[in-house]
């Protein structure tokens, strides 16, 4: 294992540093690759800053929690102008990706209430990884089971490389994507079908899985739903949407992309 | 923030990267402080002094000293309240790079052949649905970071 600041190797490198924090229902990873040599303890503080946030994002927006802001927003206990910034900032941003969508990501069209989960995670892990930037880290991957914010890269010229899990079996990859930024993938399998159309309200997708990246985890989160309930409709939009590639897999295994999705060699 | 109920625990997952025929061993612990963690890669990781003659019933945490163990320098970080044991986790973890070797020898053949496709060496992540914590993906997406895949 190197211990020098620079010169991360761009084969068989290994993390730095390695946190795992269970939040969100699921599992958030960081993984520090360069850390431009900064400090264990200011380094530790930014980790404990950005696993917190986390938890805030959690404590605000889970659905499951029944006191949660985001529910007491949802059964009318409160109005927005009673709820935590983050709040109104998430409900903001989802307006835009709504938008962006063409309709096909909408937490308005929720059953149960407007509910803003599709893009709350991209959103909270992208946050983590800037609190932890604010450090002096200069390549980090922040890892929220499968949604991923990444700064820097393996050395310079070498990006990170994330694969794409095949829907129709786990096990594999279907292909390998080299990482500037962020990706989201949105899918029915493993769970079950668990994405709501909003047009219909009701579950439906039309392609097995939907991969958006960009340079926000936030957005790249919520077109990723909309691209996996949408399919070809949302795919030509993100086409229009600067910085933003997308990649779907179907039912037959058949992919769609966009022009310049970032596959490996 | 869909799927399962968060558990009121905090929960810090370290990984140790495993034995000669590759496996990867997850050591899942359940510690009583919110706010606590482990983290990988520190080599002298900051110490808790424990506080002497505390109350008793007093939940208390010490990091262990760094020491050499047969794959390299670990240190273990306990938590106590009064007398009892509540929880052990791994504070650090520092591979032998020879040890390195062997796992690169021995568990990235394995993983690779058992379980994903050849193009997947050398990737820093895996990108699918809203996995489960349990969920394969989660876990070997750990196992290859620890393992600098």
């Amino acid at each position: 294992m190197t211990t020098s600041g620079i010169g991360v190797k761009s084969q068989g490198a290994r993390p730095r540093v390695h946190l795992e924090e269970e939040v969100m229902g699921t599992v958030v990873t960081f993984d520090i690759y360069d850390d431009a040599g900064v400090a264990p303890t200011l380094l530790a503080q930014h980790l404990e800053m950005a696993r917190t946030s986390l938890h805030d994002a959690d404590r605000v927006f889970s659905t499951w929690r029944e006191a949660s802001p985001i529910n007491r927003l949802r059964r009318g206990e409160l109005g927005l102008r009673e709820m935590p910034t983050d709040v109104t900032d998430v409900l903001a941003s989802c307006m835009v990706a709504r938008s962006l969508s063409g309709g096909w990501f909408d937490p308005w069209s929720m059953p149960g209430g407007i509910d803003p989960t599709g893009y709350v995670k991209g959103w909270a892990t992208q946050r983590a990884l800037e609190i932890l930037l604010r450090s002096g880290v200069r390549s980090a991957i922040v890892n929220a089971a499968g949604d991923i914010a990444c700064a820097g890269d393996l050395g310079i010229g070498t990006p990170f490389r994330v694969g794409i899990v095949n829907p129709r079996s786990p096990r594999e990859l279907a292909c390998v994507v080299t990482l500037r930024g962020a990706i989201a993938t949105s899918g029915v399998y493993e769970r079950g079908p668990h994405l709501i159309d909003p047009h219909t309200r009701r579950a439906g997708t039309r392609v097995e899985s939907a991969s958006v990246t960009g340079p926000d985890l936030g957005l790249a989160d919520a077109l990723a739903t909309a691209l996996c309930v949408g399919g070809a409709d949302v795919l030509e939009r993100i086409e229009g949407i600067e910085g933003y590639e997308a990649l779907t897999i179907g039912s037959d295994g058949t992919q769609a992309q966009t022009s310049s999705f970032p596959l490996a060699e | 923030m869909t799927g399962r109920r968060s558990s009121p625990f905090k929960t810090s997952r370290v990984l140790l990267a495993a034995t000669s025929a590759g496996f990867v061993v997850v050591l899942s612990v359940h510690a009583v402080m919110p706010g606590r963690k482990a983290i990988a890669g520190f080599t002298t990781p900051p110490s808790t002094t424990p506080t002497s003659t505390p109350p008793s019933g007093a939940t208390r945490s010490a990091i262990g000293a760094s020491e050499q163990f047969g794959y390299g320098t670990i240190s273990v970080k306990v938590t106590v309240q009064g007398t009892h044991i509540t929880a052990v986790s791994v504070a650090s973890f520092q591979p032998l790079e020879s040890y390195s070797q062997q796992l690169t020898d021995y568990a990235v053949p394995y993983l690779t052949s058992e379980a994903m496709s050849a193009q997947s060496a050398n990737i820093q992540g895996v990108s699918g649905a809203s996995y489960s914590s349990a969920g394969f993906a989660q876990s070997l997406q750990s196992a290859l970071g620890q393992l600098g895949l």
